[in-house]
Parts: C-alpha cells; structure tokens; sequence
C-alpha cells in the first residue's frame, strides 16, 4: 500500500519540476506572507494534506471505500497553481525597476521549460468535425440506424469508445470495457475481430449469436472466407470500411 | 442550408443563454446577500452556475433514485421549474444591481495603473484565453472514459431513462447508482435538451468553451483577493502564470490542470478546476473576515453550501474531498485564530456532503 502511495505521488509529480516550484513557493510563502488567512490555505492546509496522503492508515480507510485507482485526487485539494504564481507575484512586487519588468518573462520561461505544453500530448489531435468523433463513426453510425428501433453492430477496437457517444442507438456486444485489461474483460467474438487474420466462419458464427445486424471491419484487415458465404451482404463501403449486414436478422427493412 | 443555419445559431443562442445570461442574473441573488463584495460580472456568473448546479443536483438525484424508467423529463420539468422561480428574485436584483453596471463589467481597468507591462499582461491573458477557447473547439483529446459518461448523456437525452442503460454496449440494466449520485452527465442532457444541440456536441465543444473561461474566472476573483486593492497591478500577471502552469500542465496525466484542458466534459474534470478553486475563494473571504472579527455574512455560508452540493454534482468523492478541505481549512482557522465555534457553520455547511456519502456506502 505503501509503495502504491509513493507510486501515484510519483505519477502525480510527473518530472517534479512543478512540484518542486510550488515546495520552494509555500517554503518562500513560510518565511514571507504575513496575513493568516493566506498561510493557513496556501501553507497548512496543504501540509496537512500532504501528510494525511502519505499516512498508511488513513491510505487504508481511503481505499476501503473508495478503492486506490483516484486516490490521487486528494493531491487536487492542494492549490498548485494558485500557490506558485502568487509566491511569483509576490516576488515579483519585491523588485525593482529593469529587474521587475524582466521577472514575469523570466519565471514564464522557467513555468514553460518545467512542464509540458498540453496541446502536444498525442492523445491530441484536429477534430475531424464539430462532433470531435472520427468521420468514419459518424458516417457509418448515420448508415446503419434504423428509426424507431436500436440496432446491434460490432465495430473494430478503434472505434469502440466513439460509436455511443454519437449514437445512442447503434448498440455493440462489446464496448471500451474490452479495451481496458485492468478490468479483465474477455469475448469470443471481440478474440476473432481482432486476430491479424479473422476466420470469416467463426465471426460469422459469434456475431449471429450476439444477434448482430451489423458487422464493421476495416478493408486493411486480413480475411480468411468470404462473410457473404454466411448470408451476409455487403450493406456500404464507408471511410475505409466495410459494413456487412445479416439478412437472416430481421432489422426493419 | 439557411434553414441549418438558422438552427445552428438558435443553438448557439440558447446555449449562450443558459451558460452565460442565465447564471449571471441568479447571481444577482448571491450579490444581494454580501453587500460590500464587488459585484463584478466572474462573481455574478460563477455563484450563478454554482447555485444551478446546486439545484440541479437536489432535484436530479432523488428522481434518478427512483430507478423508473423514462423519468428525464421529470427532472427537465422541475429544473425548468424551480429556474423560474429562482429567476423571479434574480431579475428583480439584476436590475437594481445594473444600476452598479460599470462595475459589473470592471474587469479590466486601465485607471487602475497606466504602467505598460500591466496593459500587456492583460493582453496576453485574453490571447491566452482565446486560444484555449478555440483549441476547444477546434481540437479533440480521445479519452477512454467520455465512452461512459459522454454516452450516458446521449442515451439520456435520447431515451429520457437515468442509468438504466448499459452506456459501453446498450440494452438495459439495474440502476448505477454509484454514477447515478453524481449526474453531472445528466446536466449535459438536459443542455442538450433544452437548446436543441446534439449531445455530443454539447459534451465535447459547448461545455468546454464555457467551463475554461469559468475556470479562469475563478481564478480572477482568487487573484483579486490575495493581491488586494494596493496591489491590483499584479492581477494579470498572476492571471498569465495560472495560464501558463495549465497550458503547460500535461507533466502528468493525474494534474487537475490536465483534466481541465484534455477532459472538461467530465463532471471530475470540473471538481478539480471549479469546485476545489472555488472553495479556495470562499475560505479565503471567510477567513479573511474571521481573522478580522468581521461579521460573515449569511450569504457567504450558503455560497459554501452550495459549492460542497455542486461538487457531489461533479463526483460522488467529492462528497468526502469537499469536507476533506473544509476540515483541514477549519481545524488549522481555528487553532490559528483561537476561534472554535467557526467549526460549527462549516460543519452545517458539510451536512449535504455527507448525506450523499452514506446514500453512496447505503447504496453503491
């Protein structure tokens, strides 16, 4: 539980460098702020804080009922932010003529090199549309819904977190739970969607039992048969994939 | 196309309304309560939508508690219901406080210091700003967890049945109660809803335009506190250096900063960037005033209440993060002060909090 602890700090702490401005930030905020009110919320508070995450026992109550995966959050409570760039400003207000004009440009720079620009994350990227899904959901969502009724399809991994977000309609066997290993879910049909060459028999045979309508893939994907030997149709052709319909399903057509 | 267009705007409008016009005017409400506070459009619109969530929250949870199928509308009924009512005080106070309208709109003032650096400091805030703005438009992060919460506003809005609805795959299951205590998704249909947009775009282009600037804003009404009057000079750099520790925030993927920028659309995402800065400002004016031996007004209690209620909106830990905060925050105020009976409002404050955390050990 311990090294768990130090574990999410570390997580937390990232490369350290920001937490280490605002360590010297409530240190020089110690020794120089004079209104209580300030020290008590920029400098013990977090104190506390700090040492109530660090101690074992209150770590177990924690976890007991909340479980130790956003244990971190109480890290939020502590004031980083506002903590660092008022100890800046206070600095700041402490010198002097060319010097002062300087600071604010000097300690942005030091705030720049410390951390890491969010936009560059790769998690990051231009939306495709307003709806910041992939146009591919959007375009094979908007194909296969049938008015009045929800639809079962199974899309490929890459698709999985967007398809309910558009479209509350289109329904999977599977959904992002697949994705997560921490969480141990397993599927037969979401084992043959993904192997490098799908068996056209065997998703044929998980998908019918899933009553699926709709099968996605995408054109890239190695197939070993043909999907249209087991009453499948090829519905569309859609932003690199093909959407297979089961004609032994009845969907409204 | 114009017809599109046509309702493309009406959207916009109507978000615009409820996201920005509407929290302002119930600020007004907030505003009459603490006399001596500068009435400054931040503090109107924030304690607004502070006090929406609030209620929000109390009328959204005991109906989704309920676990019947289709009972969105209810909640969409009462919300718009008790708003109303709400509105009537609120416009009433608006409109004597727009007789104070050049101080509503006194954010920035180039009467306060003419030095050059202040003027291009706050220059480069609203740069900042609008960048940020627009990133969040423009922009998508892809995060796992907006399959879940984004998806349970869409089936919402659609079907009008509360977490009665598997969200990763479809078909229905047993009441979630565990996300069913925090419905912040729930708001986002109901924004959906109410103004005509599509959920998703609410979720992942609307709500982030808006809760960015909210953050920053809180942020604002924090800066003006502690740089006080004699140092206002300083307000727009401390505002550049928030701005830059966020922009600049993604050393971790665990940083509230982080959350802000990459998930706003999650009710978590808005416990760390409104709700904890929020409680931030409030101590610091109460205990500003406590150590003063000020009388603290009763208004500021109840802004405090309402906080700790919007937070629950935001995550079910918020229940025992929000009085984490006001325990440590009260504890340390008294021992320093030597003023214990002010553990007695705060704790008054906490009630709400708790209750949603033993419906939440009762429960889920």
């Amino acid at each position: 539980m311990w090294e768990y602890t130090i574990h999410l700090f570390k997580e937390y702490m990232g490369t350290g460098l920001i937490i280490g401005w605002f360590l010297l930030s409530a240190g020089y905020l110690w020794f120089t702020e004079k209104q209580k009110h300030i020290r008590i919320l920029f400098i013990y508070v977090p104190l506390i804080l700090l040492i109530l995450f660090f101690t074992p026992v209150f770590a177990n109550i924690v976890y007991y009922f909340v479980g130790d995966e956003i244990y971190y959050r109480i890290l939020w409570l502590i004031p980083v932010t506002v903590v660092i760039a008022y100890a800046a400003v206070r600095i700041y207000g402490t010198l002097k003529s060319r010097i002062r004009i300087l600071f604010p440009v000097a300690a942005g720079l030091l705030i720049i090199y410390s951390g890491s620009f969010i936009y560059s994350n790769p998690y990051f990227n231009k939306a495709d549309n307003i709806y910041h899904m992939p146009q591919a959901v959007v375009d094979i969502c908007d194909a296969i819904e049938v008015e009045g009724r929800e639809v079962m399809a199974v899309f490929p991994v890459e698709m999985l977190q967007y398809v309910r977000q558009y479209s509350p309609v289109v329904c999977m066997p599977y959904g992002r739970e697949i994705t997560v290993e921490r969480w141990g879910n397993t599927d037969e049909l979401f084992a043959v969607m993904e192997s490098e060459i799908i068996d056209a028999q065997d998703l044929a045979r998980y998908a019918k039992a899933r009553l699926c309508h709709y099968i996605i893939l995408s054109q890239d994907k190695e197939i070993a048969g043909d999907l249209l030997s087991y009453d499948y149709i090829l519905f569309d052709c859609i932003g690199g994939y093909d959407i297979y319909l089961d004609t032994t399903v009845y969907i409204g057509f | 196309m114009v017809m599109q267009m046509v309702k493309i705007v009406q959207q916009v409008l109507l978000m615009g309304i409820w996201l920005l016009v509407i929290p302002a005017i119930v600020g007004g409400i907030v505003a009459a309560g603490v006399d001596k506070y500068k009435r400054n459009f931040p503090f109107l619109w924030i304690t607004g939508q502070i006090l929406l969530w609030a209620l929000f929250q109390l009328i959204c949870v005991p109906v989704i508690l309920k676990g019947v199928e289709g009972t969105f509308p209810q909640v969409l009924n009462y919300y718009l219901t008790a708003t109303a009512v709400l509105m009537i005080p609120a416009v009433i106070l608006t409109i004597r406080n727009m007789r104070d309208r050049k101080k509503i709109f006194h954010i920035v003032s180039g009467k306060d210091n003419n030095k050059r650096l202040y003027h291009i400091m706050w220059g480069i805030f609203w740069i900042l700003l609008l960048f940020q703005v627009i990133m969040a438009g423009v922009m998508t992060y892809a995060d796992g967890d907006d399959a879940f919460y984004v998806a349970v506003s869409t089936i919402t809005e659609e079907s009008g049945s509360m977490y009665l609805r598997l969200p990763y795959t479809g078909g229905s299951t047993g009441l979630d109660t565990r996300h069913g205590l925090a419905p912040f998704p729930i708001w986002i249909a109901f924004l959906a809803k109410v103004t005509g947009m599509r959920t998703v775009i609410a979720a992942h282009v609307a709500v982030p335009m808006v809760l960015i600037p909210m953050t920053y804003g809180i942020y604002y009404l924090i800066g003006r506190r502690i740089c006080g009057k004699r140092h206002r000079e300083r307000l727009p750099i401390f505002l550049v250096f928030t701005q830059l520790l966020v922009l600049f925030g993604d050393y971790s993927f665990y940083t509230a900063e982080n959350f802000m920028i990459a998930r706003t659309r999650q009710g978590k995402a808005a416990l760390g960037n409104i709700i904890f800065p929020m409680l931030i400002f409030l101590l610091l004016i109460i205990l500003q005033k406590i150590q003063e031996n000020q009388r603290v007004e009763w208004m500021w209690w109840c802004l405090l209440c309402s906080v700790i209620i919007a937070g629950c909106l935001c995550s079910t830990l918020s229940a025992f993060l929000t009085c984490l905060l006001i325990a440590a925050a009260g504890l340390c105020a008294a021992a320093v002060y030597r003023k214990w009976k002010l553990l007695i409002p705060m704790a008054i404050c906490c009630i709400p909090a708790v209750c949603y955390a033993l419906l939440f050990l009762k429960l889920a």
